[in-house]
């Protein structure tokens, strides 16, 4: 056995001896384990829910009878987000954004009900899930296991005894890192559990993979980290302190400070105050419920034109239908543009406040953590941009059958009698407009795509960690 | 503890540059997030004002286009908003992942009282950095880190019994040690949380309680760490055992409670609340007018007499099926209330057994920032939202005829805070 593998060995013997070391490595994956069981529970209960709510929607949605095609437009439907399965590894943004969004004619509705509003708040960490587990409680065993590998040897003078049997200081760092890569290896085990729960549920296994490596390398930043303290510090208290002080610092504080200064730095209005300079913009466009609107003159001239009539009765479709289309069209316009913004904005301050992933490695493990599991802000914009697309098909199917099924005579004396009411419906086949939605996560390579900013970032820290320890090991000195 | 030991431990400490450098440290993050608060309250009031002045005035627009009752009110939103209160800016609590503004009008609001203007929901899921975060999280962990190893350091140095036996007693010159650097810990932090206080007026009680909470929350983590320092292990064992009881009382304590309260208070779903109310105001279209009429003059009996309908769309019929269709799932969306107000409750008292949380929700309850006063103010969306229907509901019922001055008479929301 060579002179690394003797000196890892040496660092496992000395670990299984101490009782700290064994029992903080026990709690940790005990909670790691607790974690990893209770949230895949959790997620998987949530899917079952959503997916059950999105086919009720939908069945009740078809099953309505007979009527007017607008009232359709605005009984509306609902759909649901479900989570990915990764998601239970990193359930990332998904307990904070709405989790369903009703769609209805002429309005863009916010997601709503997120889950911490309904949630027991017992402060900021309470929502605990392994992706958080490993971000803040990994680097504390790392910290607790390596923070004496070389200073210890140093305190106990033999160091000066290894340098003197002509171990140098490279060979050193090698089996002391050699020793605490295997620990994190073992520490990453429930990764790989969750990983395979995950594609149990029909997630590829190559992105449980890419996680395993985001982890690996986060973990292997802290564990160059700790070598490096423990190769420069003088006594083992002091390397201590110093990591601890390191860990306060990238785990609890620069994240927090790098949402302020985000938050300040690229300040975003509200969705009612943009909504209220697109109420502006939507009057201009005319009120799509009153086909004599001043503003669908240019429309009417033209649809008599094109079918060569004189009047509005005499034309092969319902004007008012024709209208109902025609404004929805505009309007959906003027409100993407508006959601396009305001998403777009979303975006720059998410892409800000990664760029902060250069300044902890915390920050960028938890954005490509979150890209991966597909519970990241770009996959709510999808599901915000998926549920609009619906919103849009159905209700133009709707408007569509409401200019081309219902007779306008009936659609405009509709509101005599009773009988006359019903003389101005639809049959309820129509309603077959509506598509299914299901909400699937993007695909891997996406995702990976969508990680690439962080992961170089973290890729930067874990080679310039590296880099540094090994030339600290160099010079290794009593 | 005398005089001089007191001068000896204060020059003995002027002179560690590391402790130093531990209480700059705290004052400049303690003021990062001060400053941080404050600039957040006051862009939310900006806000506020900005939003007052175009919700105003986008009123005016839409009611200039219509000349009669139902339309005004169909067109017509109403802004509503929690105004962040004097001490807001020491813990930003749920303002910074719950809704503070919304807009409604006089349908049915069981559809638009869970509208989510929030925010970013990447910034939402870390959180600010304000100041009960700092206080409950991170001060436990420099009190831990400076205090755990003022004996074993001595210990390993060999001045410890040098340093007992020049002193006379067995603890007096590490419990004046350990005071000192608690003190100047403690005053590092809550010097910028005055400065803030002073500089947005905050009520001088509110004030007093969140320090007196804020000392002895700091107290009982000085004493704990100077009792572990006192342990004859050697300083990473001290350290280690802090540590992780910051960590089972700040995070796993409180994940676990939680789990348990999430589990075990249930609460109806969101999506039953939408679902049901759609329904009832949907249906009302198909049914006989009657049954929209009937439980509405249950409820305001006042209109009994004007409830007749005589033609197939008639506004006071519209706004009473969506009253109706609140009515429908009143029994829903008040056990949803009930649901978060006992969830909230049982976080508070298990919070009692996680000093963290404990802190943080006490400073979020002084500051208005807790979810109480988020559910205050949904009431308040509530109460405003029946004012607007009593405005209405003479007009339409009555068949008054329209007069856009009467229009000035509109309900105001006014923001307790």
């Amino acid at each position: 056995m060579n002179a690394t593998m003797l000196l890892a060995r040496e660092e496992w013997r000395f670990w299984l001896r101490s009782n700290l070391a064994l029992a903080t490595a026990l709690l940790f994956l005990l909670l790691l384990l607790t974690t990893v069981a209770l949230t895949a529970l959790r997620i998987t209960e949530e899917r079952h829910t959503r997916e059950h709510h999105q086919e009720e929607a939908e069945t009740t949605f078809i099953a309505q009878p007979d009527r007017h095609p607008h009232r359709m437009v605005h009984y509306g439907h609902y759909v649901f987000r479900s989570p990915s399965p990764l998601a239970a590894f990193d359930p990332g943004l998904d307990s904070v954004t709405g989790q369903s969004i009703f769609l209805e004619g002429h309005r863009q509705n916010s997601a709503m009900f997120a889950a911490s509003t309904a949630s027991a708040d017992l402060g900021g960490f309470a929502w605990l899930t392994p992706a958080l587990v490993y971000q803040l409680f990994a680097p504390l065993l790392i910290i607790l296991l390596g923070h004496g590998a070389v200073v210890r040897e140093r305190e106990s003078s033999t160091l000066a005894t290894l340098l003197a049997q002509g171990v140098g200081g490279v060979r050193i760092v090698a089996g002391k890192s050699s020793a605490l890569m295997m620990a994190v290896q073992v520490m990453l085990l429930p990764l790989l559990a969750s990983a395979v729960i995950a594609a149990a549920s029909g997630e590829p296994l190559s992105a449980g993979m890419m996680m395993y490596l985001i982890y690996l390398l986060y973990l292997s930043v802290w564990g160059a980290m700790t070598l490096l303290v423990s190769i420069l510090a003088k006594k083992r208290a002091t390397a201590l302190a110093v990591l601890t002080a390191l860990w306060l610092a990238f785990t609890l504080l620069m994240p927090s400070l790098a949402v302020s200064n985000t938050a300040r730095t690229l300040p975003i209005a509200g969705q009612i105050e943009t909504d209220l300079r697109m109420l502006e913009d939507l009057r201009k466009l005319g009120d799509g419920h009153n086909a004599a609107d001043p503003a669908f003159d240019r429309l009417r001239r033209d649809l008599l034109a094109q079918y060569d009539v004189e009047t509005i009765e005499e034309l092969p479709v319902n004007l008012r239908g024709v209208v109902a289309e025609y404004s929805e069209a505009e309007l959906t316009e003027t409100l993407n543009a508006y959601a396009e913004q305001r998403m777009g904005a979303e975006q720059q301050q998410a892409e800000l406040l990664s760029l902060h992933g250069w300044l902890t490695p915390l920050l960028a493990t938890a954005d490509a953590s979150r890209a991966v599991a597909a519970t990241d802000l770009s996959n709510h914009h999808r599901f915000l941009r998926e549920a609009e697309a619906i919103r849009f098909e159905f209700v133009q199917g709707l408007n569509r059958a409401h200019a081309e099924k219902l007779d306008y005579q009936a659609d405009v004396n509709r509101g005599t009698d009773e009988a006359s009411s019903r003389r101005a419906r639809i049959s309820a086949e129509n309603w077959a407009v509506l598509n299914e939605f299901r909400f699937t996560p993007d695909s891997v390579s996406t995702r990976v795509a969508n990680a690439a900013p962080a992961l170089s970032a973290l890729v930067f820290w874990f080679l310039a960690l590296a880099f540094w320890t090994f030339l600290a090991g160099r010079r290794i000195a009593v | 503890m005398t005089t001089s030991s007191l001068v000896r431990e204060a020059l003995h400490l002027s002179r560690d540059r590391a402790f130093i450098g531990w209480v700059l440290l705290t004052l400049l993050l303690s003021a990062l997030a001060v400053a941080g608060g404050l600039r957040e309250v006051q862009t939310q009031q900006e806000t506020i004002e900005r939003l007052l002045e175009s919700d105003r005035e986008d009123r005016l627009e839409a009611l200039a286009l219509h000349d009669d009752w139902g339309m005004a009110a169909y067109y017509s939103f109403h802004l509503t908003y929690h105004q962040p209160s004097d001490f807001a800016f020491a813990a930003l609590g749920v303002r910074d992942s719950e809704p503070w503004k919304h807009r409604v009008r006089m349908l049915a609001l069981e559809g638009q009282i869970y509208e989510r203007d929030a925010g970013n929901p990447e910034l939402a899921l870390i959180g600010r950095f304000d100041f009960a975060f700092f206080a409950a999280f991170v001060l436990p962990v420099i009190l831990i880190v400076i205090l755990h190893d003022l004996q074993a350091s001595e210990r390993s140095a060999g001045r410890h019994a040098l340093l007992l036996s020049t002193s006379g007693s067995t603890s007096s010159p590490w419990r004046t040690r350990a005071l000192l650097r608690a003190l100047a810990i403690v005053i590092a932090a809550v010097l910028p949380l005055l400065i803030g206080a002073l500089s947005s007026r905050t009520e001088a009680s509110v004030l007093f309680l969140a320090v007196a909470g804020i000392a002895a929350y700091l107290a009982l983590w000085s004493v704990g760490a100077y009792l572990a320092a006192r342990w004859e292990r050697t300083s990473p064992v001290i350290l280690a055992s802090l540590l992780g009881t910051w960590v089972l009382l700040g995070i796993v304590g409180p994940a676990a409670g939680k789990l348990a309260v999430d589990r075990l208070v249930p609460i109806p779903e969101g999506a039953d609340i939408l679902l049901t109310q759609r329904e009832a105001v949907n249906d009302a279209w198909d049914l006989p007018k009657e049954a929209t009429m009937t439980p509405f003059v249950k409820e305001h009996p006042e209109w009994s007499d004007y409830a007749e309908t005589e033609q197939s769309f008639e506004w006071k019929w519209y706004y009473a099926f969506q009253q109706v269709g609140d009515q429908r799932v009143a029994p829903i969306s008040e056990a949803y209330r009930a649901g978060r107000v006992a969830r909230d409750r049982a976080a508070g008292t298990l919070a009692m057994f996680a000093p963290p949380a404990l802190l943080e929700r006490y400073l979020q309850k002084l500051a208005g920032t807790d979810l109480a006063a988020h559910l205050a103010y949904e009431q308040r969306i509530r109460a405003f939202h029946r004012e607007l229907r009593n405005y209405y509901y003479p007009k339409l019922f009555r068949e008054e005829p329209y007069e856009a001055a009467a229009l000035e008479k509109l309900p105001d929301f006014v923001s307790g805070s």
